[in-house]
């Protein structure tokens, strides 16, 4: 197995690992939080709320912008 | 939330001082954010690797957040919050169902026509940045103004739960690092070793592509700030 073929396959396990996290947090709300309670937990603070979307807009500007 | 019940949240300063602490003090609290240490280490990164724009933003969001955590952290210390507690009616309940459905089908037709347009621009120009630097500040300025929902706070098991996601993107993200150290150069790409950004790179390199990675950052945008 090639060092690419390793990279790839660590990028798919993680994205594994939170398909997982979240059919498992879909199943039993009472034990797990999906991503998205996560997430609202997160940006209850205004700190968290503007650091959660400026990492989504830096997503937007990492693949688009100059 | 208000600034000040914000404030009292974030700044531990001011649960341990009974005057308002020093502007110092105030934007140690700020510093001590993990979001904010984020932000300063996504500049670093992305400033060293090639794109000072990305970093400046990010720099500069950052130390507005810093100022705005002083800010509010003085004021509660100062009482301000009873002051100035309020809670928001909640939007649009007054509007009709029809009227909702147009205002939705507007946006998204919106949305639509901005994935197709900013996706025929080549990456990295000058109007594919302007389009996406606006759109990046208009949702952060939206995301500044407070939440547009009220959602039950977790508790209990799912609280201590939380940890499971903060390891998974922590592995990504260390993944991803450790991808871009790897690479000749940090603006060169890896074969051997590459990071997201180069395996999306096909998919990027068409219109369609580009279009449909747009609507689904704009989709992904949108569900963030109605959180």
């Amino acid at each position: 197995m090639s060092s690419r073929d390793a990279t790839i396959i660590g990028y798919l396990t993680v994205l594994a690992a939170g398909i997982t996290l979240q059919a498992a947090a879909i199943r039993r709300p009472d034990r797990l939080p999906s991503l998205g309670r996560v997430l609202s937990q997160v940006m209850q603070s205004r700190t968290g709320r503007v650091g959660v979307v400026v990492a989504w807009a830096w997503v937007g500007l990492h693949f688009f912008a100059r | 939330m208000t600034d000040a019940g914000e404030a009292a949240e974030n700044s531990p300063v001011t649960q341990t001082r009974t005057g308002p602490p020093s502007l110092g003090r105030a934007a140690m609290a700020g510093l001590r954010q993990p979001i904010v240490a984020i932000l300063l280490l996504i500049a670093l990164f992305t400033s060293v690797s090639g794109k000072p724009l990305d970093g400046f933003l990010m720099l500069a969001v950052a130390t507005l957040l810093i100022f705005d955590a002083a800010r509010s952290g003085r004021q509660a210390a100062c009482g301000a919050s009873a002051a100035t507690a309020s809670v928001a009616a909640p939007a649009g309940s007054r509007r009709n169902a029809p009227r909702r459905l147009l205002v939705k089908a507007a946006w998204f037709a919106a949305g639509v026509l901005y994935c197709v347009v900013v996706g025929s621009f080549r990456r990295y120009s000058w109007p594919a940045t302007a389009a996406v630097v606006a759109l990046g500040c208009l949702m952060i300025a939206i995301g500044w103004q407070g939440p547009l929902a009220r959602r039950q706070p977790l508790n209990g098991e799912p609280l201590r739960r939380v940890w499971l996601w903060a390891a998974v993107l922590v592995s990504g993200g260390v993944l991803e690092l450790t991808s871009l150290l790897q690479q000749p150069h940090l603006t060169t790409d890896s074969y051997a070793h590459p990071t997201i950004s180069a395996l999306t790179d096909p998919v990027l390199a068409s219109s369609p592509g580009r279009s449909a990675i747009l609507g689904g950052w704009l989709v992904t945008g949108w569900y963030l700030v109605s959180r």
